[in-house]
């Protein structure tokens, strides 16, 4: 279990994060969601320890994060942000292969070469294999990064907007490799999203963040409503649950 | 990436042109065209200079700034210091050898001179080489009507035919006489003694940088000509060429002789920094195949008598060394106490040569 | 499944066979350098010389021509590596020991002590010195970096702010100096594999060569860092760590290289990119294969150098620029793939 506890951050004089607290279990999928500026990838930072909090203890299966070191940690968590590499010279299967970096010392063993090549098949990947990371569509690339953070082998999986500037087949893609990972091999993935249809889709839980704070936390049913999408968002919607996962139709933006 | 390259060449350029800038011997293919005297000779005489070019002066010559210490040793000589208003910066690190010109102002270094210090002198000429300072000296300063008279006296052949202008820019004709008879009756003494000569010793002339030699169009190589050696970069086709030290061995020179540009060779009573120089050519890797080493002919020579109005001096003594049984006699050593004595008014002291 | 794997080491095998082939050009450029010479030990008698132990061969051999091939090889395979490692930490495609201003530095430093140690040449005074500029302009431009936004531009803008500055202040030496000292820096600015020895060598080996391992162990660091320091720090790398060993350790490898051999400019920059068009971006080959084309193309424009106008020599920070330029415009012309 992934356990934020009390996690505080201050940049310059603006407090980011305010007394977060999050609890993720494995084999579940958390969507964090919240307007622009909200907290979420800050929020994502801090546990993989690209930033470091001002206050609090990230607990990753009761072992306290700030305690380990950035190899452990990166055996345990995985991390994939949202920007693409501008540049990135190496061919796909090097970029996967990177995901192993935590378990080579120079040379990728046979297991390494195994995982990289199941996963790429897996992915559908296999075609493009041996290609330059450069060459590839936007959704590839994002494909290749998410194998990469598969590849690494960890129980927690943090992905930062993972969805963003992919088209529809692909934004679907995504979220389907991201959630039958988790089912299959009982992993926990945490993501930042702003798609609200997609996190409710594929989220077990949701939590909304409005200017650094926790607003609530639950089921999509119970978070996706048109009151939370009000405050939160000063956005008039309508929500359809007819689907049984709910569904937002933005009307207008309130003042 | 195209502006890097351009910073690149850009870079080599600036080296080239401030080397070529630093090495004032490069050849200049002038011919001295002598004087050619106005029918108003008391007012103005046209003279060629050493750009070849006509130059008008007024006479007479009254006050002059002179940035060359080359020129000021002529001066000297031609017993004219008197008229001397202003020199250039180097001279005051000197001033044992310029007893009578250290207390004058100074204005600026000799190739890149301060104008306004020269205009504020109100000289009548400045004197200075035939490519330093540059071309724009002439535009600033003649709207002031001072006169630019660019004369070399660092190439032997052609130190005298400048002498004989100076001395008719200076009046002082008789003086120059003296100057150029007595070099004349020096050389002369020189080139008849190596007339018979047959065998010419194989010389490596190096110049002040380690492995850098002189090429024909150095002064390097026309004294060590003069001087009856061969020098084994005759062939080469530029004056300064950097080589390996594997040619050198290759060549097996007779002689190696070493030009340093020690500053303050008069004021020096211990030949230690000769000697360290002359050390380190000893110490190189297998060098002591070259039989300049084994015959212990490797000589340190310094920039003062081995270019300018001394180069006689330098020539001297490399052709004591190139031939020491026709020069058995010949001290290089009195010529110089003799020279300093009868031209430049002061006694000898300083260490030139080494060994 | 099978298949990539295959394919995969296949592609391996290639960078491996590529490096290879290097390690031979080399050596066959070296049997080259080690039989040109003015003298008359030609092809044959050099081999022999090699394992005599005296007499004239023995000596021009052991004592003129090895040292110089040695240094040739150190200076090339030394600014290619510190130029490789200076553009993955920075990851900018444009930075090399010179366009950071670094070998401008370091020569400064090389400079300074060739002047002031007046007289008593000191080859740890010369070494140290370069070093020591050379890490202070390095940290300049890594605080540059780190503090304002690091673009591409403003790197290379600070790198050639500092090479105008420390070519300023060499100028400074000249105007200054003597004649004597105006040549030594106008000669050393020149670059000249003539003056060294082989206390020279041994001295700058142990700066070049002792960065190499540990360099290579990085070799995935450097990797990851390509792909950004987010990415770089969640994969288990101590990204301001490396960044600022790999610097102190790239400056080292530089003022090494260059301490005793003057401006040898266009190497640190080319080699790494004619590897990376060649085999990519991945550093545990890049690494080797680029100090390998740097060593080439150094010893290459030496002994171009030495003969297109013997016996007089061109200078070889002017050849390396003469051979390196076409060749990686050629190289720029033709590649297909977008490495930076």
């Amino acid at each position: 279990m992934l356990h934020v506890q009390g996690l505080f951050f201050r940049y310059k004089n603006i407090t980011v994060l305010k007394d977060v607290e999050i609890g993720l279990n494995k084999g579940e999928i958390l969507s964090i969601v919240g307007p622009n500026g909200a907290g979420k990838t800050t929020l994502l930072k801090s546990i993989v320890r690209i930033v470091k909090p001002d206050k609090g203890t990230i607990l990753i299966d009761g072992k306290d994060a700030s305690r380990m070191n950035r190899l452990n940690l990166a055996k345990c968590i995985s991390y994939v942000p949202q920007a693409l590499p501008s540049k990135f010279p190496i061919s796909v299967f090097d970029a996967v292969l990177m995901g192993r970096r935590p378990y080579i010392v120079w040379k990728p063993s046979k297991k390494d070469l195994k995982v990289v090549a199941d996963l790429l098949k897996s992915m559908h990947l296999e075609s493009v294999a041996l290609r330059d990371f450069d060459q590839l569509s936007g959704g590839q690339k994002q494909k290749v990064l998410l194998a990469r953070a598969f590849a690494q082998d960890t129980d927690y999986l943090l992905l930062d907007e993972p969805t963003s500037n992919l088209d529809l087949k692909h934004q679907m893609e995504v979220m389907e490799m991201i959630s039958g990972m988790v089912k299959k091999k009982g992993m926990a993935a945490m993501l930042a999203m702003h798609d609200l249809n997609l996190a409710s889709r594929f989220s077990d839980t949701i939590m909304m963040l409005n200017a650094g704070k926790v607003f609530c936390t639950g089921e999509p049913s119970q978070v996706i409503t048109v009151e939370n999408i009000k405050s939160v968002y000063g956005v008039e919607a309508r929500v359809n649950r007819n689907s049984g996962h709910p569904y937002i139709l933005p009307i207008r933006p309130l003042n | 990436m195209k502006k890097l390259l351009s910073v690149q060449v850009m870079v080599i350029f600036l080296f080239c042109s401030v080397i070529s800038a630093d090495l004032p011997a490069r050849a200049l293919q002038w011919q001295a065209g002598g004087i050619t005297a106005d029918k108003n000779r008391e007012k103005n005489i046209r003279i060629k200079d050493a750009m070849g070019r006509s130059v008008e002066v007024g006479l007479p010559v009254k006050r002059m700034v002179v940035l060359t210490s080359d020129a000021l040793e002529v001066i000297r000589a031609l017993n004219a210091e008197n008229l001397v208003v202003g020199v250039n910066s180097g001279i005051a690190r000197d001033t044992l050898f310029w007893p009578g010109l250290k207390d004058k102002p100074t204005v600026g270094r000799w190739m890149e001179p301060n104008y306004e210090l020269i205009v504020d002198l109100n000289p009548d000429i400045v004197v200075g080489y035939a490519r330093h300072p540059a071309q724009d000296m002439e535009k600033k300063l003649s709207p002031f009507g001072i006169t630019v008279l660019r004369l070399d006296f660092y190439k032997i052949r052609t130190l005298l035919k400048e002498v004989e202008i100076l001395g008719r820019i200076l009046e002082r004709e008789k003086e120059a006489g003296q100057l150029t008879g007595w070099y004349r009756k020096k050389m002369n003494f020189m080139q008849k003694r190596l007339k018979d000569i047959n065998d010419r010793p194989d010389v490596y002339v190096e110049s002040y940088s380690k492995h850098q030699t002189t090429g024909p169009g150095s002064g390097g190589h026309e004294i060590c000509v003069l001087a009856g050696g061969y020098n084994i970069a005759s062939n080469f086709s530029i004056p300064y060429p950097q080589i390996t030290p594997e040619w050198v061995l290759a060549n097996n020179p007779h002689v190696i002789i070493k030009a340093t540009s020690l500053s303050n060779c008069y004021a020096m009573s211990r030949p230690d920094p000769l000697k360290s120089i002359r050390n380190e050519i000893m110490s190189r890797p297998a060098w002591d195949n070259i039989r300049a080493l084994q015959d212990d002919k490797v000589y340190v020579m310094a920039s003062d008598i081995w270019t300018g109005p001394r180069a006689i001096i330098g020539t001297s003594y490399m052709a004591k060394w190139f031939h020491p049984d026709i020069f058995r006699n010949f001290d290089p050593e009195k010529l110089h106490k003799e020279y300093l004595r009868k031209f430049q008014g002061i006694k000898y002291q300083g260490v030139y040569v080494y060994p | 499944m099978e298949d990539i794997c295959q394919q995969y080491q296949g592609v391996t095998g290639r960078k491996i066979s590529f490096i290879i082939l290097l390690a031979l050009v080399l050596f066959g450029v070296s049997i080259i350098a080690l039989s040109q010479g003015p003298s008359s030990v030609g092809f044959r008698e050099s081999f022999a010389a090699l394992f005599q132990d005296s007499g004239l061969a023995h000596g021009i051999i052991w004592k003129l021509r090895l040292p110089r091939i040695v240094m040739a090889i150190m200076v090339g395979c030394g600014l290619a590596l510190a130029g490789t490692v200076f553009q993955a930490i920075l990851r900018n495609p444009l930075a090399s020991p010179y366009t950071l201003g670094i070998g401008w530095s370091a020569g400064f430093g090389a400079v300074m002590a060739i002047i002031f140690g007046a007289g008593l040449y000191n080859e740890y005074l010369i070494a140290g010195n370069a070093f020591f500029f050379a890490l202070l302009s390095s940290f300049l431009i890594l605080g540059i970096a780190k503090f304002k936004r690091s673009t591409p531009e403003t790197m290379i803008l600070a790198g050639i702010a500092i090479m105008f500055l420390f070519s300023s202040l060499s100028s400074l030496f000249q105007y200054m100096g003597t004649m004597e000292e105006v040549h030594e820096i106008v000669f050393w600015f020149f670059g000249s594999l003539s003056k060294v020895g082989w206390k020279e060598i041994s001295m700058a080996s142990v700066m070049i060569l002792f960065p190499i391992p540990i360099l290579l162990k990085w070799s995935w660091d450097f990797n990851l860092l390509a792909a950004g320091d987010e990415s770089a720090k969640a994969l288990g790398v101590n990204v301001d760590a490396i960044r600022m060993l790999g610097v102190v350790l790239a400056s080292l490898v530089t003022a090494g290289a260059i301490c005793f051999t003057g401006v040898i400019g266009f190497v640190g920059l080319v080699s790494p990119h004619i590897t990376r068009m060649v085999i990519g971006g991945d550093h545990r080959f890049l690494l080797p294969a680029s100090a390998l084309v740097g060593a080439v193309l150094v010893l290459t424009a030496d002994i171009l150098g030495r003969a297109l106008w013997a016996p007089q020599v061109i200078p070889i920070g002017i050849v390396t620029s003469f051979v390196g330029v076409p060749f990686f415009f050629y190289l720029l012309m033709k590649k297909t793939r977008e490495y930076w």
